[in-house]
């Protein structure tokens, strides 16, 4: 008797899973894949990327998602270095993942887009696509550059341009500058963007400071060094605790120097320093008081999503996922499935208007071309920053063709087909 | 010359700092022979506790309170982890406070968030103490100096010429002839973890202050800490002082010396050659002056394994 009755359901079992299968072959979901740094010292940065890009897909679902059905998001942990996210790029591909997200840290974004690259030359068909949200170095879309990676932040020579710009108007950058860097390829290309915009800026370069990312304690002796140099203002792109730890130090020795800063905004900075913070300079890519009623909205809307406000690279990393999902809507389903090349075709395409501007992907070297704005912290700001009486008050902001840098030479793109 | 004045200052005074840290380190091993993983975690235990009592008790009630409760905590850490494993032999107890290391920076990850906390100086010593080279010298930067030796000073008398001293040091030399004689030996050792694990609460609630209270504090100078020690030699307090401030002054100093091997090199009329090869050979010093400790710590090992002041191998 129970032999029959098994017998019985398994026979309704096979039909049920046969339907199931040849609606799976029919209509494959999208999986986008991120691959963060989701624990150990560098976990902040990687899960304020992961909370923007699950913020994008639940409005990319909300919308309907993609041919249908509802966008997955997978999330991978890269654990902080290179070997990690080569390990787990390769977990997201045998999960049939075809979008990598992917943004703290130029040093994994180099490992992935080069695995990308390698993944995709060995199979044909299954191409995966790599969406930068965040790794900076110029080399991505340079020496490295290819047709499945796509970025959407600044890179040094973009954020520098603007960042001198706007000092330069609010006639804060005086005309010695001291160049101080993290000693790797985001520290590097900053260097090298400081001494180019140099006669655009009407500044001479007094002296040029590489130093261990993340190693030194003690800044007291860089800050000597400083003093020495008589600058009147220090640009750099450091962040996290090399950039705290510098404008702490520099302050308890009194220096009258102004700092222009690229990740100023980094969420805790501004707690920490305190008034030290007021009326220094960061280029970031969004400033809610400088969208206005727009941008009003989205903080809101994110707000009331996540639990707070957008901030550091929340912002460039939701844009970027709209530019996304707008290449997904004009890419049709092919066999149900997504053709991932297609959609790279489409993405070049890309334009959307985010509370900053009009942005829009070159297809050149797969860089965005987005609005940037220059800020100082200010007690006068309308967005108050971290619980704190200071907020970031916009100095200027640049549009997309204003923002923009020129290709890069080096960037060979070869397209399939 | 005040650029160098400047810079040394400067190094003698984070050398200080580093020993405020390792002098607890040092003493837990040199007493106990535990090779503390878990030191940089009670030197954050210590900024956060201050942190969090400083709107209670005020910026020097903090100060004194938090390494009284960064002690008690490790009191129960000896109490009631490391003498359960003690019997399994010094691997266990250093994987014990390995994994303990970790659950400390989770929690604290948890209670305090993953971001740097608002702890910082009050106003009324955030001033320049004298002004040297264009630049003014913090008064905060002198306290902590002052801090760091006074602790030494008083640890080494302790140590030394009073009786409690003498029955520490006894019981770490001959334990079971201590206990014969009447000691209560486990007491002592959970007093002298107790101690290094204050010590260091007392540096992270002073240098937490002035620098930042993150939860990877621990991580960023736990590291330096260990390499104090072994170039000090392990268990020897004067080896961690010298280490310091060695350590200290020429990290300090070499970020001032904007000069490359290519530039010796020169002095034998090949440095066109070795700019042309680039790499190693074009890398300024001051860019790997953060680095230069591992290379001193690589030398020592290999000259002397002992450590600077240290006693045997």
């Amino acid at each position: 008797m129970q032999e029959h009755k098994s017998r019985g359901f398994r026979f309704a079992l096979v039909p049920a899973l046969g339907l199931l299968l040849s609606a799976a072959a029919s209509a494959a979901p999208v999986k986008i894949g991120v691959l963060e740094t989701l624990s150990g010292p560098q976990a902040s940065s990687g899960q304020a990327y992961r909370s923007a890009v699950r913020y994008a897909i639940d409005q990319i679902n909300a919308a309907g998602g993609w041919n249908g059905e509802p966008v997955q998001l997978l999330e991978y942990d890269n654990q902080g270095g290179p070997a990690g996210a080569a390990d787990k790029l390769k977990a997201a591909a045998a999960d049939g993942v075809q979008m990598i997200v992917q943004g703290a840290s130029s040093a994994i974004g180099g490992q992935i887009t080069e695995d990308v690259r390698k993944y995709n030359l060995r199979n044909p068909g299954k191409e995966i696509v790599y969406i930068n949200v965040g790794a900076e170095a110029l080399e991505l879309t340079g020496e490295k550059c290819n047709f499945h990676h796509f970025r959407f932040s600044g890179d040094a020579q973009i954020r520098t341009k603007a960042l001198v710009s706007a000092m330069k108007q609010a006639n804060a950058l005086g005309t010695r500058v001291y160049s101080i860097n993290q000693n790797y390829s985001w520290g590097q290309d900053m260097e090298r963007a400081i001494s180019d915009n140099a006669s655009a800026g009407g500044y001479q370069v007094v002296e040029k400071t590489l130093h261990d990312v993340n190693k030194v304690q003690d800044f007291a002796p860089y800050v000597a060094k400083i003093a020495a140099s008589k600058a009147d203002s220090v640009l750099t792109g450091n962040w996290s605790n090399d950039l705290l730890l510098l404008m702490k130090a520099s302050k308890s020795a009194g220096l009258k120097v102004r700092f222009g800063t690229v990740f100023l905004d980094q969420p805790g900075n501004l707690a920490n320093a305190g008034d030290l913070a007021i009326g220094h300079f960061v280029v970031h890519t969004f400033n809610a008081e400088a969208g206005g009623a727009d941008g009003e909205r989205f903080v809101n809307d994110y707000k009331a999503k996540t639990g707070h406000a957008p901030a550091f690279i929340e912002p460039q990393t939701v844009f970027g996922m709209a530019m996304v999902a707008d290449a997904l809507k004009r890419t049709p389903a092919e066999g149900g499935k997504l053709n991932v090349n297609a959609f790279a075709k489409a993405l070049e395409t890309a334009k959307i208007k985010s509370p900053m501007g009009e942005m829009s992907m070159r297809a050149a070297d797969h860089q965005v071309q987005m609005p940037m704005v220059v800020s100082s912290v200010s007690k006068d700001a309308r967005y108050k920053a971290d619980d704190t009486d200071m907020g970031f008050k916009p100095v200027k902001r640049f549009s997309a063709e204003e923002a923009s840098a020129p290709a890069q030479a080096a960037c060979v793109m070869k397209r399939p087909g | 010359m005040d650029q160098f004045l400047v810079s040394l200052m400067n190094g003698v005074i984070y050398g200080l700092l580093l020993f405020m840290v390792s002098a607890g380190l040092t003493l837990i091993f040199g007493m106990m022979g535990v090779l503390n993983f878990a030191h940089a975690s009670f030197y954050m235990l210590g900024a956060y506790f201050a942190y969090t009592l400083q709107d209670l008790i005020g910026f020097w009630g903090a100060v004194l309170v938090s390494p009284v409760l960064v002690g008690l905590v490790g009191v129960a850490v000896e109490r009631f982890f490391l003498r359960r494993v003690h019997q399994y032999g010094h691997a266990h107890e250093l994987l014990l406070t390995f994994g303990l290391s970790f659950i400390v920076a989770e929690s604290i990850k948890l209670f305090f968030g993953n971001f740097p906390v608002d702890y910082r100086i009050p106003a009324a010593l955030d001033v320049p103490a004298f002004a040297i080279g264009g630049a003014q010298y913090p008064v905060y930067r002198l306290l902590m100096g002052g801090i760091a030796i006074a602790m030494f000073i008083v640890i080494y008398l302790l140590l030394t010429r009073t009786r409690v001293g003498i029955v520490v040091r006894s019981a770490i030399y001959k334990p079971r002839m201590a206990e014969a004689l009447g000691h209560n030996v486990p007491l002592v050792f959970m007093g002298v973890f107790g101690v290094g694990a204050a010590l260091a609460g007392l540096a992270g609630a002073v240098a937490g202050a002035f620098y930042t209270t993150n939860p990877n504090m621990a991580l960023e100078l736990g590291v330096m800490v260990f390499v104090v020690v072994v170039v000090g030699g392990l268990g020897s307090l004067g080896g961690a002082m010298l280490a310091s401030l060695l350590i200290g002054v020429v990290t300090s100093l070499a970020v001032s010396v904007d000069r490359s091997l290519a530039d010796l090199f020169a002095l034998v009329g090949a440095g066109a050659w070795a700019r042309d090869v680039g790499g190693l050979l074009t890398l300024k010093i001051s860019s790997l002056s953060a680095t230069i400790p591992f290379a001193l710590m690589l030398l020592i090992l290999l000259v002397r394994p002992g450590g600077l002041m240290g006693e045997k191998v």
